[in-house]
């Protein structure tokens, strides 16, 4: 269980007049802070899949770094099943298992080597993460080129290394920045099939997408951000009933809700 | 700590460009310059020492003993000058390689016409022995000339001796041997390995920091339920212990080759150096490395992960080795010394300390001082690379 109340965060700008015309249009823009995330709140229960949806700059990104601890935000609280993140970080980090959007591999490093210094991160046990990579390799058809090195992967085999990364620890709940950003049919069709399989362990998962057809597929609950505040936050059905008939106009209507 | 040290230790050694630079670069590199120099220099010499030299002489006539020796020797080869010219036109163009002007009043009579001058005509700006050829010939008139004047005027050997040169001056060097050199190449060891460390450490710095930004592993390190200390005095001990075998190899190499390539030349005088500095100096040298290194790897560590890119954090670096070598450079300088206001600057008064230590007139108490005071700053500076760990403004820029 994932709970997110009020979380607020704003950066400080160096050189405010540097901002283009456009960007001192945003209004989360005041004085030399960017309140990048003004007012988010969502839940997500054991076995749900929460999509998180906004659009490009809305402050997907920034909340769910700070769901991962690696920005601490200025309000609002971060609590995964009864652990506080935010007062917990080092023990929060051992319940997470997050995927960033632009996230890399170690090139020099190959597959498998990779995937084990988080198992070692994590101090698992060398036969802990032969078991976990063998089950995982199998899950995420790592095998082709799990001992080969990273630097000549392609974009799918990168991302399907990196979610086994992510989970190598057997996280409580897992959070995907844009998994399927990027990929081919079939290895998005992978990543998809992984967080159904998550889900079918009780896992909750959130994932932010781009792809109201994968929101459609695999979503229990739907949230929608924009300009750093909560939009839209229901389970599916709610989410449909908006605009029946059709997710992006569901979607253009939770946006035009808070408006 | 130790899993990060060994993970980015693997990483370094297997990437072939930085291995490359730290340890095939100042193995090759420096026999192969060593190389080079010598055998560019050697052909130069051999070819001087073989050319047969032409050669013009004006007046001639007034020392026909002169003229004959030189034509005797198979080094000249006598070429004649056209009548009423610019001698130092016709030498510049190259017609002979020098002109001779001997004097009206040439003589061999020392006492009746004093002191002879001989104008040599010669382009001196390259290698040439003309000087060095010439005076063999000349130095032999010369002495002969000396000992016929000497008998005329009845002088014994004690007052020909003491006419030459009336005053002595001997000179007695109290320092010995190895304070003697240690002056001399005290200075430049210091420099020349603090520089290599640096250079040495810039690299894996460049890739542990803002290589894992570039690449986008930054964050999920950061994630990692490891203790921010942990994470940086991981990457620290790899950038540091990098930037140390850098410098060891590279200054192993070129004692090795050096030793090899001047084979019989000075090689004795090289050992007994060497040899009068004691084992326990030596370690004391490393010893004082040590929190420079950690100085090195600290700054380079926070620079790297400021940056943004490979691009950026090697755009920061540059200037540091700029910083870092005028401190260095100091402790070259004639005149200062381990003494006042230097023995507080930091780096500088470690590289005094080097060189006091390669001479072997090292105040023992005066090290604990200077090794303490460059520990403080080294350990006040990876302090803050794990402050500046902490940083969101400079993780997430």
């Amino acid at each position: 269980m994932i709970e997110i109340s009020r979380l607020a965060k704003k950066f400080k700008i160096e050189n405010p007049k540097k901002l283009s015309e456009q960007e001192k249009q945003d209004p989360r823009l005041s004085g030399k802070f960017f309140k990048s995330v003004e007012d988010v709140s969502l839940s997500c229960a054991a076995g749900e899949v929460l999509g998180l949806l906004g659009p490009n700059g809305a402050g997907k990104t920034t909340t769910l770094r700070m769901l991962s601890t690696a920005l601490k935000p200025e309000a609002g609280s971060i609590t995964i099943n009864g652990v506080d993140v935010l007062k917990n970080p080092v023990v929060a980090r051992q319940k997470i298992g997050f995927l960033s959007g632009a996230t890399g591999l170690y090139g020099r490093l190959t597959g498998r080597e990779n995937i084990a210094y988080f198992g070692q991160l994590h101090q698992m046990t060398k036969t802990q993460i032969d078991d976990r990579i063998a089950e995982l390799a199998d899950l995420l058809d790592l095998h082709s080129f799990l001992d080969r090195r990273c630097e000549n992967f392609s974009t799918g085999m990168k991302q399907k290394t990196a979610i086994a990364r992510a989970v190598v620890h057997k996280p409580e709940v897992v959070i995907l920045d844009e998994p399927t950003t990027g990929l081919d049919i079939m290895a998005s069709q992978t990543v998809l099939n992984f967080i159904r399989g998550l889900k079918s362990q009780g896992v909750p998962v959130i994932f932010s997408t781009h792809h109201l057809d994968e929101v459609a597929e695999l979503c229990d609950r739907v949230t929608v951000i924009n300009h750093g505040r909560t939009q839209f936050n229901d389970d599916i059905a709610a989410f449909r009933a908006l605009a029946p008939g059709s997710l992006n106009s569901a979607f253009l209507a939770a946006l035009e809700q808070g408006v | 700590m130790w899993l990060v040290f060994l993970k980015e230790i693997k990483e370094l050694l297997r990437d072939r460009k930085t291995l490359f630079f730290m340890i095939a670069l100042p193995i090759l590199v420096f026999p192969a310059i060593f190389g080079v120099v010598t055998y560019v220099s050697s052909k130069a010499i051999q070819k001087a020492e073989s050319e047969i030299l032409d050669y013009a002489i004006v007046g001639a006539e007034y020392a026909p003993d002169l003229v004959a020796r030189i034509a005797e020797s198979e080094e000249f080869n006598l070429v004649t000058a056209p009548q009423n010219t610019d001698i130092k036109q016709w030498v510049k163009e190259e017609n002979a390689d020098f002109v001779l002007v001997i004097p009206e009043n040439f003589s061999n009579d020392v006492l009746a016409n004093g002191q002879i001058s001989l104008t040599l005509y010669l382009n001196d700006s390259g290698l040439n022995l003309v000087q060095r050829r010439l005076n063999e010939i000349v130095d032999a008139i010369e002495e002969e000339n000396q000992q016929s004047a000497f008998s005329t005027l009845g002088l014994n050997e004690t007052q020909q001796v003491a006419l030459i040169d009336p005053v002595l001056v001997e000179k007695v060097n109290v320092a010995d041997q190895r304070e003697n050199w240690g002056e001399k190449i005290g200075g430049f060891i210091p420099y020349l390995v603090f520089m290599l460390c640096l250079q040495g450490a810039m690299i894996p710095a460049t890739d542990l920091g803002a290589g894992e930004k570039e690449r986008g592993t930054l964050e999920t390190l950061l994630i990692s339920p490891i203790a921010r200390h942990k994470l940086v005095l991981g990457k620290f001990m790899a950038i540091a212990l990098a930037g140390v075998t850098s410098a060891m190899v590279t200054v192993g190499s070129m004692a090795i080759w050096g030793i090899v390539l001047s084979q019989g030349m000075a090689i004795e005088l090289v050992a007994d150096f060497m040899g009068s500095i004691s084992g326990m100096d030596f370690l004391l040298i490393f010893f004082m490395l040590i929190p420079v290194v950690a100085i090195f790897a600290s700054v380079l560590l926070s620079l790297s992960i400021y940056a943004r890119s490979f691009k950026e954090a090697q755009g920061y670096m540059t200037p540091l080795v700029m910083f870092t070598i005028v401190p260095v450079i100091m402790a070259m300088l004639p005149g200062v010394e381990l003494k006042g206001g230097w023995a507080w600057v930091p780096l500088t008064n470690v590289a005094l300390a080097i060189k006091e230590l390669i001479k072997g007139t090292m105040d023992y108490v005066q090290l604990i001082a200077i090794f303490g005071s460059t520990a403080l700053i080294a350990g006040a500076l990876i302090a803050f690379s794990v402050y500046w760990f902490n940083q969101e403004k400079v993780l997430f820029r």
